[in-house]
């Protein structure tokens, strides 16, 4: 019972931060229609950035938002100078354009970074938490983590419901010839859409990576939870992502505990082919016509 | 994944042979001009490696299992138009199989143990490929990519069939006694293990090369692209999409299999790290410089990751990185090429070529040339 | 106000249009009319900036605007109801209209929406409603009031009465005639429906596979028979 209950709080851990990840793919997707399979190895550059700040004596909190900022401005970066030309183009191009993203950064950082593994702080404590006398699998950081990505939930559905900038971004999203025609500015859209992906995927990145050592390769495996649990959810929903999120982590708890860590991967997997194969929108696959 | 190749990254023609009375004459003609273009090639890497000193001539073996892998990729991604990031995984399977057998059974014929990994590959494959066939554009790439993170965990989760991390030690096929002769009545030399493995491997490789182009130029190729280019045209004309896709897919895996079973005897190792993502990756980087579906254009980028990797990290040694930051300026490379080539010169190096030829012949003709 | 010159537009080997040339003037409706084909859609677009051409000019009050963006356009005055209305079916009615007057960053956003809806009381009532559940007419009337929203000075209207009831259609094109006549609004109107589209029109175009085959007032059109019957359906 205690392995359940253990399984299940490092469950919701994961699944709020991989949440978080696939939150970021279905902004890129909503926008342009690609899934950014670079969009880990972006977010590990970043969090190798966060590490060398504070190897260098900067605050934690610092580093923290200095990697958010640099997720950000990443994401502005790839989308206007690499992804924009092959927007429009044949799909498979942009699929192309995207892996070499992810190749060429994991490849930069083991170059600049190494291949060895770094051991990347905890913004709190990773004791255990103490209820009812026993010691339980939820720490003070995985309250952090939890409470970091509700937050920045919330004000990403703040921005989009409740703002014009929010509007235009999902205008442009939804419809770009009509975006334009009422004067959206829909590839700036674009690029602010993935550049706010940039910031969750950095999130994530930083979330994932506290307490545990990273290397150049340790965000792949967060591609395909994300990935899973976007699908799952369907591309198109924000909810489904956090839905999708939960289940997965949740998955790979279990799946981790009771049969063993190396076949968690192939669990997304099967998920994700159950999921493609009966039910191909996703959950929450919104019925709408797109075009009127 | 139904794509419209239209203006992309797939070259859908070759430049047209003079015409031919039937369709079915214009095959032999052309699987004749194949068969002995072979001929010559294998002829002509018997001369190259009676020359070379051995470790070229283990190079020329690395090209020899590439070379089917990719190839077997240009025609599922190029030809059928399905982008699977996987097929690191299926070359897994195939050279885990050939390892398996080599240690547990080792008085079986080498050639058998290869066929033998071909099929449980073709059979991995058409599993994979049944679930693959529904699947469009990046739903398939991110299922792939699932697989090839995913799958050589298996090799931990069975450890004693498999050897774990560490991964399984390879031994080394012991030349025929046919073949040593044969070798040495020729040559007077003693035949290694790693030269005749380069002999082999380039017979496999090209005999796979001319099956696959003659499948190309068949109805089965035909088929392929008809599923690509426009799935319901295919349909109407009475195309079965998903025993297509199928197909292609096990055609693909046969050779992705072929290739694992040479990678296994030629490193003489099958390990979790040698099937790492970086290896379905690379192999897309091959297909895409070489120009999606172009079987010349598999060579060239097979090419590329043979002899991309040593020159790079002797580069990089040179500029003063250490061993193992040189290892990573080859896939920093290959990243870089897809992302410039995409935006660049989305036919790929042959691709371009080709299209750039054809246009200017058309021109010539009067006909002006189009894009 | 509008001035098109030899434009020319091409998808691919196709001409579109051969070189068309046509105004718009203020206070005035310009009926651009044709059968299917004959490149009424691909006018408004190219001089929208949603297609580019390849030869002539588009100038808006004097300034060549052949070459610049759809949002510029749309900056510099010109609303753009585009065939099928182009609503945005995901979002709220009350979202699609704020959205036609964003642009313009003022602060009069809720005056000018309740203006709307008196203009328009079924939008009202659905204010909050997805897009797509409207009904035609409804549609039309949400596609109008939105372009409205963005004070233009020059509105291109492509097929507003397709599928419409007869009715609505009367209602939609009285509303533009009356909008012309008070607002000084200069509108290019390209419709199938000739025979409603001459009704309010001051001026009408005719074209035929890209050309144009005649510039008239409307009335004169109207009761050109030989015209009619050839390129117009009555």
């Amino acid at each position: 019972m205690q392995q359940f209950f253990d399984a299940t709080l490092s469950g919701i851990t994961n699944g709020v931060v991989f949440a978080a990840f696939a939150l970021c793919l279905v902004l890129i997707f909503r926008a342009t229609r690609i899934i950014n399979f670079g969009q880990g190895a972006q977010a590990m550059v970043t969090t190798y950035l966060a590490l060398k700040l504070i190897q260098n004596d900067v605050p934690y909190a610092l580093a923290f938002v200095a990697a958010l900022a640099a997720g950000f401005l990443l994401g502005a970066f790839v989308e206007r100078v690499i992804v924009r030309p092959v927007e429009t183009g044949p799909e498979i191009n942009a699929v192309i354009v995207t892996l070499g993203i992810f190749i060429a950064l994991v490849a930069l950082a083991a170059i600049i970074f190494g291949n060895d593994l770094a051991a990347f702080p905890a913004a709190f404590s990773l004791a255990g938490l103490e209820v009812g006398g026993s010691t339980i699998a939820l720490r003070p950081n995985d309250l952090f983590t939890i409470g970091a990505v509700l937050v920045a939930m919330a004000v990403l559905l703040g921005l989009f419901r409740f703002t014009s900038l929010g509007l235009r971004m999902r205008a442009s999203a939804f419809n770009q010839e009509v975006a334009k025609l009422l004067g959206v500015k829909v590839g700036q859209m674009l690029t602010l859409g993935w550049a706010l992906a940039g910031l969750f995927g950095s999130l994530a990145g930083l979330l994932i990576a506290a307490g545990t050592p990273i290397f150049p390769s340790y965000m792949d495996a967060v591609v395909i939870f994300a990935f899973v649990a976007a699908v799952l959810g369907g591309l198109d929903s924000f909810l489904g992502a956090v839905v999708g999120g939960l289940v997965l982590g949740l998955t790979s708890a279990y799946v981790s505990s009771y049969v063993g860590s190396e076949l968690v991967t192939l669990a997304a997997l099967a998920i994700l082919m159950v999921v493609l194969l009966l039910k191909p929108g996703g959950l929450f696959s919104s019925s709408v016509a797109r075009r009127v | 994944m139904s794509v419209a190749m239209n203006k992309g990254a797939s070259d859908t023609r070759t430049p047209s042979a003079a015409p031919a009375p039937a369709s079915g004459g214009r095959l032999r003609s052309t699987g004749l001009k194949h068969l002995l273009l072979m001929l010559a090639a294998f002829f002509g890497l018997v001369l190259l490696l009676l020359a070379v000193d051995e470790f070229r001539a283990t190079q020329l073996a690395s090209l020899a299992y590439y070379i089917p892998a990719v190839a077997g990729l240009t025609v599922l991604t190029g030809i059928n138009g399905q982008v699977s990031l996987g097929h690191g995984a299926l070359m897994a399977v195939g050279a885990y199989t050939t390892g398996v057998l080599l240690i547990r059974q080792p008085d079986l014929p080498y050639l058998l143990i290869v066929a033998i990994a071909i099929i449980v590959t073709a059979l991995v494959g058409a599993l994979v490929g049944v679930a693959a066939a529904r699947l469009h554009g990046p739903y398939l790439a991110g299922a792939t990519l699932a697989l090839a993170v995913g799958l050589p965990g298996l090799a931990i989760t069975f450890e004693d069939l498999l050897g774990g991390e560490p991964g399984l030690r390879i031994p080394s096929p012991t030349v025929p006694p046919w073949v040593q002769d044969l070798y040495g009545n020729i040559t007077g030399d003693r035949l290694t293990p790693r030269v005749y493995l380069a002999y082999l491997g380039g017979a496999l490789a090209l005999t796979t090369l001319f099956i696959l182009s003659n499948l190309v130029r068949s109805r089965y190729g035909r088929m392929w692209r008809a599923v690509r280019d426009d799935e319901v045209a295919a349909e109407l004309a009475g195309i079965d999409l998903g025993r297509a896709r199928v197909l292609a897919f096990v055609v693909s895996a046969a050779c992705a299999g072929l290739a694992g079973a040479l990678l296994a005897v030629v490193s003489r190792i099958a390990a979790p790290t040698g099937f790492t993502v970086v290896l379905s990756l690379s192999l897309l980087v091959a297909i895409v410089i070489g120009g999606l579906g172009s079987l010349v254009g598999a060579i060239i980028g097979s090419a590329m990751l043979v002899y991309l990797a040593p020159f790079s990290i002797a580069r990089g040694r040179d500029l003063g990185l250490s061993d193992v930051e040189a290892a990573n300026l080859a896939p920093l490379i290959y990243g870089v090429v897809l992302i410039v080539v995409m935006l660049v010169a989305p036919r790929g190096l042959v691709g371009t070529a080709r299209f750039a030829f054809l246009a200017r012949r058309a021109g010539r003709q009067g006909a002006g040339a189009r894009t | 106000m509008l001035e098109v010159k030899d434009l020319v537009t091409a998808y691919g080997p196709v001409l579109a249009l051969d070189g068309v040339s046509l105004s718009a003037t203020a206070g005035r409706v310009t009926a651009v009319l044709g059968a299917n084909g004959a490149g009424k859609t691909t006018l408004l677009r190219t001089i929208s900036g949603l297609v580019r051409p390849k030869a002539g000019t588009v100038m808006l009050n004097g300034e060549d605007v052949t070459r610049s963006q759809v949002e510029t356009m749309v900056h510099k005055g010109m609303a753009h109801v585009p065939e099928g209305r182009g609503l945005i079916a995901e979002l709220t009615v009350e979202e699609n209209l704020r959205l036609g007057g964003l642009f313009r960053r003022a602060k009069d956003g809720d005056s000018e929406l309740a203006r709307i809806y008196d203009l328009f009381p079924p939008l009202k009532e659905r204010a909050t409603r997805s897009a797509h559940t409207l009904s035609g007419g409804e549609r039309q009337m949400l596609v109008v009031g939105r372009a409205l929203l963005a004070h233009p000075k020059l509105l291109l209207l492509d097929e507003p009465s397709l599928g419409l009831a007869p009715r609505v259609v009367s209602q939609i094109f009285s509303l533009v005639r009356d909008l012309v006549d008070s607002t000084g609004l200069a509108v290019l109107l390209v419709e199938q429906n000739a025979k409603s589209a001459l009704s309010i029109a001051d001026t009408g175009v005719v074209l035929n596979l890209g050309r144009v085959v005649a510039t008239d007032d409307a009335a004169t059109l109207a009761a050109d028979e030989g015209l009619r019957h050839a390129y117009l359906g009555f």
